[in-house]
């Protein structure tokens, strides 16, 4: 559903995408992983054909991006960091607004944007000015703002950063729904848990290049695992702790008063706990660790040099 | 969830409908904050009300046309000169939309960018026929406004006045496309345009002016413009009416062209 090959695009001097290639079949989810600046955006707005790429080529549900721009515009959705919804026009106007520009009659059009809203647990302030909602309920409206048009593939990019937990827990179920369906999506984030949630492959993008792409079984294996860290009240009990989790099977790091080990579920908090209880200690913190985004960057840094 | 795909999908629609769907967002965005109208006549009204009382007196110079009331002299230039204010708006009011986040949207959308621009351009039309006929109004109540030209040679004046508006809106929509700011927009067609207000036919005849005044609004496109408006009011000898709806047409074509253009670069 989506092709990119060796995909570049340069700003000046400053290389945004250098030979990107992902592949998404349909009906999967790709996780574009990377922090600010690393071209997911870039990439996103060269396969919503927003911007011409100066090398390499793309297509996206069967079209070119750039000779077939408007078909490919005609299949996906899009929506961005920022809510692209007009503030002045209420939620309903707002989805209305674009099913008629999609071709729809006044009729089906208010019909479809009754039904998103109610979807989207937005019906109660379909007629209030989109101004007026939370931001959450922003980019929920701006996400079914994308979907008026029942496209075949979706573009999320960065869709939870700024919501609270709530809002973001509601705007993955409505992915996942989305990919039951059938839809094809594309996600960009800079949450190594919303990629592990959501995607069914995971591409992680560091300075415009592809630097490790796979399922987040086969990322995670090479990031290394979980963490648990372990605080103690006296650095001078480190050696004995140490030495009961290495009994434990486990292989512990020491620094200062705390102890990390790798884990492999978080079960293993269980163990920890009765090692440290057997030679008489108490833990005055216990932390499970997940690998983040910058583990992910140091360990495959690591692997590069 | 099945709702999602369950409908028709839509693949776009024609250029037509588009600048429809448009301008009537644009037009309903203006009804619904009708502050808006208000606000923008407010600034014409007050330099209605002041100079018709100010300069009445000027009426009664020589080099003034004979019999001619100030008001009926003043009112075509100040609707030439409101449209001209409004025509700024269109531009304001495209970078304003570009602010909103709604023309990322319209970019991922099946349509033409030129549709976005035209229904713009459209709406602001609509937007400044109602102004200036608020104005005509206000004026012919309140100033007893009643020139020799009627209603038809008012309606005349208000068409010609709306025609340059527009064609001046597609410069500005042209500025705006690739200035995308709204506060240097204003500083700067505040600046154009006030000075060449003054510096025409106006306010004053020209011959009432100071030589070196007089020599920049005899080349000031703003004289012809009025000069074409007021003939048209006052049912003189129509001057310039050609003229100033070629320019309008010239005007409106190279900002389209710099417009489309400019619209298309990534935002």
């Amino acid at each position: 559903m989506i092709e990119a090959v060796d995909v570049g695009k340069a700003f000046g001097a400053q290389k945004a995408l250098d030979g990107v290639s992902v592949a998404v079949p349909k009906g999967t989810v790709l996780g574009l992983l990377g922090h600010n600046g690393a071209g997911k955006t870039t990439l996103v707005n060269v396969l919503t054909t927003m911007l011409p790429p100066d090398s390499g080529h793309a297509k996206v549900a069967g079209f070119d991006v750039v000779a077939q721009a408007h078909q490919v515009r005609s299949r996906i959705g899009l929506t961005g960091q920022f809510a692209a919804v007009d503030e002045q026009l209420s939620g309903l106007d707002n989805l209305i607004l674009i099913a008629r520009l999609l071709g729809a009659t006044p009729r089906e059009a208010r019909a479809r944007g009754n039904e998103l809203l109610e979807l989207f647990g937005l019906a109660d302030a379909a007629k209030r000015p989109s101004r007026t909602y939370s931001g959450g309920m922003r980019r929920r409206l701006d996400l079914a703002a994308s979907l008026v048009g029942h496209p075949e593939v979706i573009f999320l990019d960065e869709p939870t950063t700024g919501l609270d937990p709530a809002s973001r827990l509601g705007l993955w179920e409505i992915v996942e729904g989305l990919v039951t369906d059938g839809t094809t999506v594309l996600l960009t984030t800079q949450y190594l848990d919303e990629a592990d949630r959501l995607a069914d492959s995971i591409t992680v993008l560091s300075k415009g290049k592809v630097v490790a792409a796979g399922t987040s079984a086969e990322l995670k294996a090479q990031v290394g695992q979980r963490t648990v860290t372990v605080t103690l009240a006296d650095a001078s009990d480190v050696p004995k702790a140490t030495g009961a989790l290495e009994r434990a099977g486990m292989q512990p790091v020491a620094a200062e008063n705390t102890l990390t080990a790798p884990v492999t579920s978080s079960r293993e908090i269980a163990t920890v706990v009765r090692a440290l209880d057997e030679v008489g200690l108490e833990a005055t913190e216990l932390a499970l660790g997940e690998p983040t985004l910058d583990d992910v960057y140091l360990t495959l840094a690591q692997h590069a040099a | 969830m099945t709702t999602l795909t369950a409908a028709p999908r839509w693949r776009g629609t024609d250029f037509g409908t588009q600048v429809l769907v448009l301008t009537q967002r644009s037009l309903r965005t203006l009804v619904s904050d009708p502050r808006m109208i208000v606000f923008s006549i407010l600034q014409p009204l007050i330099m209605l009300t002041l100079f018709s009382q100010i300069f009445a007196s000027i009426a009664n110079t020589p080099g003034f046309p004979q019999g001619v009331a100030y008001i009926d002299f003043l009112m075509p230039a100040i609707l030439v000169n409101t449209a001209m204010q409004s025509a700024l708006q269109a531009g304001v009011g495209l970078v304003t939309d570009m602010k909103n986040g709604v023309l990322a949207r319209f970019r991922s959308l099946p349509i033409r960018s030129g549709s976005v621009l035209v229904a713009r351009s459209l709406s602001d039309l609509v937007r400044t026929a109602a102004q200036l006929l608020l104005m005509l109004v206000f004026a012919v109540v309140v100033f007893g406004y009643s020139p020799a030209g009627g209603v038809t040679g008012t309606v005349a004046a208000l068409a010609l006045a709306l025609a340059v508006g527009w064609g001046l809106g597609w410069i500005f929509l042209a500025i705006a496309a690739w200035l995308r700011n709204a506060e240097l927009m204003q500083t700067v067609g505040f600046l154009a345009m006030f000075p060449l207000m003054f510096a025409s036919s106006a306010y004053v005849p020209i011959s009432g002016l100071p030589s070196w005044l007089q020599a920049v609004a005899n080349v000031n496109p703003l004289t012809f413009a009025v000069d074409a408006a007021r003939s048209l009011a006052l049912a003189q000898p129509v001057t310039g009416v050609v003229g100033a709806l070629v320019t309008s047409a010239v005007l409106a074509a190279a900002g389209w062209i710099v417009a489309v253009k400019g619209f298309r670069r990534p935002l």
